[in-house]
Formats: structure tokens, sequence, C-alpha cells
């Protein structure tokens, strides 16, 4: 579903991505483990076309010059220089990382303003979908959407994707700044997402043990290169990953 | 004559709102201060001008030749000038002005003023009110401002494009994370903004007549509400137009006529003093900053 070649990211001349090449196939959840500053968000934003975007205004403010090399692949076609907005109506749909929703907004207003490109019938189906998916969210409608707490903060940004129905959904650090027991909720929905609506998902996240277990595969990048990659079992039991992710 | 003046208040307060409810607009989704806000007001009137005195069309076709004009004006200025420039602010201020004020020069180089230039009104009527003589346009004007308020709240709360605008306003790059062309965006805000310029100068042209000078007048007018009331807030447009609006015609009654010029002058000096961001602004940096 998604090839990604020998992908480079320059911003000026700092290196952020350095030859890193990837696979998800449909059906899977692959997951994307660093830490910070190893290159996770800035891949995210790539393969969502994000990047294009602050290339361009980067360029028209004569700011920092961004470099993007290799290539992307999406159900064959190569989408390396696609505007982020063709490739959310061809099916890729990111959450960005630190759970962004639109502040001043209700909640069911977030849904309407993320439903910009589906029919009011659609955002009212995947909207009743996602309160049965997330039930916490269900007594908030009206809330304003940064009245919430970070995890149903969260809960609303994975929902708002979805209501842009996604082929491929992207999540940037869906645990960061959540509590354990709020991060197995958000890990269980999207393990959910993934079993029963077939959506494909690739997350990249900070915290490996709680998504080690669930992915089907992953990827250890390290300064913007793969260190590691094998499923997510495989990992789990690698002595590396065990001293620099778990601690033990 | 309390009443009389609380009325002619109102009405004043509808001017303002009017007048200043485009430049917010157009701030508040793409952080554009559109500083040929008052020559697009002169340009529509004009326009519809010129097409009902030299071309000898109907009146209504006029109003919708120079509103859709004046949005495609705004759209290409959009297009070809400020995508240039996007992203800096003092660029964008400064070629916005360079363009409003080359419209407004040229039409006075051409001598465009006098008082065949006018509009007409729409019924040429009036009502005694309370004692007080109001005629029908100014009623419109009121009634309108109402309306169009309603209308803009509906616009952006329930159609996918005014959604859309709300979006780009409050989180630009998560707009985009839902398909929203943040280019498109802008580009239809500056044009509604010019449009809505449009629909003031309609209205509120009858009153006096068409002159290039109208349009700065316009433009201080807008941007002190719109600066009074915290820049790209709607409620603050309205707040702040209720706020100079009443404060000009009770000077104007129980001051002096010459002071009114400075009524709103001052409200913004008081403003930025006090508060920078405006009454309801959201300009949060621009505090922390002072």
């Amino acid at each position: 579903m998604l090839e990604v070649n020998d992908l480079m990211v320059f911003f000026e001349n700092a290196l952020a991505l350095n030859g890193l090449s990837l696979k998800v196939d449909e059906g899977e959840i692959v997951g994307l483990i660093g830490s910070n500053s190893a290159g996770k968000t800035t891949f995210i934003n790539t393969v969502s076309g994000l990047i294009i975007d602050m290339r361009i205004k980067e360029k028209r403010k004569g700011g920092e010059r961004i470099s993007i090399y290799g290539n992307i692949r999406y159900q064959g076609e190569d989408i390396t220089e696609m505007p982020p907005n063709e490739r959310v109506s061809k099916g890729i749909v990111v959450s960005r990382e630190r759970h962004p929703v639109f502040q001043e907004s209700s909640v069911v207003e977030n849904f309407k303003i993320a439903g910009y490109l589906r029919t009011k019938a659609e955002i009212k189906e995947t909207m009743d979908f996602v309160f049965t998916l997330f039930p916490p969210l269900s007594k908030l409608k009206t809330r304003k959407a940064g009245f919430l707490s970070g995890g149903e903060q969260q809960m609303l940004a994975i929902g708002m994707a979805l209501v842009v129905r996604p082929k491929l959904l992207l999540l940037d650090e869906p645990l960061l700044g959540l509590s354990p027991m709020m991060q197995k909720a958000v890990m269980d929905a999207i393990v959910s997402l993934n079993k029963e609506s077939g959506i494909t998902v690739l997350l990249s996240e900070q915290f490996a043990r709680p998504v080690l277990p669930v992915v089907d595969r992953a990827y250890v990048v390290e300064n913007g290169m793969l260190s590691l990659s094998g499923t997510g079992a495989a990992l789990m039991n690698n002595p590396e990953i065990k001293a620099a992710y778990f601690g033990v | 004559m309390l009443t009389g003046t609380i009325l002619y208040a109102l009405i004043n307060t509808a001017i303002l709102a009017l007048m200043a409810l485009g430049f917010n607009l157009t701030f508040g989704i793409s952080g554009v201060a559109n500083f040929a806000y008052g020559a697009f007001y002169i340009l529509a009137a004009y326009g519809i001008w010129g097409i009902v005195n030299l071309l000898h069309l109907p009146y209504p076709v006029a109003i919708i030749v120079a509103i859709v004009a004046n949005m495609i004006f705004g759209a290409l200025m959009y297009r070809f000038v400020l995508l240039r420039v996007r992203g800096q602010a003092l660029s964008e201020v400064i070629a916005t002005f360079g363009i409003g004020l080359a419209i407004l020069e040229l039409f006075s180089y051409f001598g465009w003023v006098g008082f065949e230039y006018t509009l007409p009104v729409f019924v040429d009527r009036s009502f005694a009110i309370a004692g007080t003589y109001v005629d029908f346009q100014r009623l419109a004007i009121l009634g309108f401002s109402v309306i169009l308020v309603f209308c803009l709240w509906w616009f952006t709360h329930h159609t996918a494009t005014g959604l859309a605008f709300r979006g780009i306003a409050q989180d630009e790059r998560t707009a985009l994370t839902f398909g929203i062309n943040s280019d498109w965006i802008a580009t239809l805000s500056v044009s509604f903004g010019a449009g809505l310029a449009a629909v003031a100068a309609l209205f509120i042209i009858p009153l006096g007549s068409i002159a290039p000078g109208e349009g700065y007048d316009v433009l201080i007018k807008a941007l002190a509400v719109c600066i009074i009331g915290g820049l790209g807030s709607t409620g603050g447009v309205i707040a702040a137009a209720f706020i100079v609006g009443f404060a000009e015609r009770f000077t104007d009654t129980y001051i002096g006529s010459h002071w009114t010029m400075i009524v709103s002058l001052a409200a913004i000096l008081l403003v930025l003093t006090i508060k920078p961001s405006g009454l309801f602004g959201k300009q949060k940096e621009l505090e922390e900053r002072i």
C-alpha cells in the first residue's frame, strides 16, 4: 500500500531523515519507534504531505530551505510531490502530534470542520461511530475542545481523522502525554479500527511498551536512520530494544 | 431628543458594523490585513454608478455585476500579488495599501468627484419613529446589518466552506490534514471581504455621494472597529461598533459635531494602551510582548 524508498529530508543543511525505506501493506498496523528528534514527525509529515506545504510557506517567506529526496509510492503511484489535500482525498489521513483540535469550537463542530470533504450524512454516521468507539466523548458533545483533557483531545483528534474516512491512517505520537490507562484505551481503539474497520495504520511513538505487542511490524529509527525492523514480537525480545525502551 | 439620538446611534452602529465585517472576515481567516478595503468599497460604488449611468443597464443587474466583479478582483489580488509575500505581515500591508492608494488616486486623477456621482436610495420615503424622522435607507441599513450578521453566523457554522474558514482561522496546519486547501480558503476570504465591501457601499453610499476620499474614511473606521473589538473576532466587531457608534452620536448631540472624528481614534488609543489585543482579541502574544 505504502512504499517509501531512500527518503532523505533536509532542513537547510541539517539532515532530518537519512535514506529511510519502509513498507506498509494493506490491513497492517505498523509502528515507527524512536526517541525524541529521531525524525518520526518529519517522516509522518513527509508521507502526509504537510512538509510540501511547509516548504512552500518557507519559500514564500524566504525562510528555511526544505529539500526532499527519494520517493514515496502509495497504491503504486508516486506521491512524493503531491500536495496534502490531494493525498487526503486519496485516503492518506494524518492525526498530528500533541492532539491537535480546534480549541474554540465544540466537539461536534470539530467533527464538522474535519468533514470538509464528506457529506453531512457521512459526518453524522462517523460521529456516531466515534462516540461508540470512545464513549467518554459522547458526554462532551457541546464542550469546547480546548476545555477537554489531553486524553479526550487525543480521542477527538483520532475521531476527526476518522471522519475523513482514511484508507491509511497516520498517527503521530498518539500516546504523548496520556496516562497509562488512557494510553491503553487509545491503543485498544486503534487495534479495533484496524481489525474491524479495516483501516491500515502507521503510527509513530516513543513509548514502545504499549505499542510493540499490538503492531504487526515495527521499524526503529535513530537519528533519521533505520536501525532495526521486524515483527512486534521479535522486537519485544530484542535485547537492544529491551535496554533502550523498556529499561530492562 | 434622547430617543432620537439612540435611534441614530443604532443606525451609526449598523453602518460601522457593515463597514468593518468584510475587513474582519478577511483578517480573521487568512490573517491578511486588507488595506485596499476602502478602495474596494469605492470601486464597487463607481462600478454600480458606471453600469447604471454609462451602460444604461438596470440597477439590480449593476448591483450583482459590481459585487461579483469586486469578488473576482479580490481573488485576483490574492493570487497574483499577496501570494508572493504571504506570511510577511508588513509586506502584505504595504502591497494592499499600495493597491488601495493606486485605485483611489486614479479616481481622483480622472476627476470623478461631484454630486452627480451617487447611488439612488432604495425607497425615497421617511418615517417618524417616536417623534424622530428617519429615512427608509437608514432603516434598511439597520435591518440588513442584523440579517447580514445572522447570515455570516449561519455560513460559518453550517456550511462546509464556512466551517473550513473557521478551521483555517484556528489552526491552519491541522485544517490541512482534513483536505482543506489553505490557499484556496485564503483566496475566498479576501474575495468575500471584497464582496462585503461592495455590499456595504451599496447600502451606505446612497446616504452621501461617491468620493475617493470616502475610501480612506471607510478604511479608518473599519480598522478602528476591528482594533477595538479585537482583530478577527466577529463578536468583538459588533461590540466595538456599538461602542463607537453610540459614542460618536452622543458626542455629536451633547458635546459638538466637530468632536465626533476624534472619538474613534481616541477609542483606538485607549484600547491599545489598556488591552492591546482588543476587547475580544485573541492576539495573546501581543499582550505578552507588551
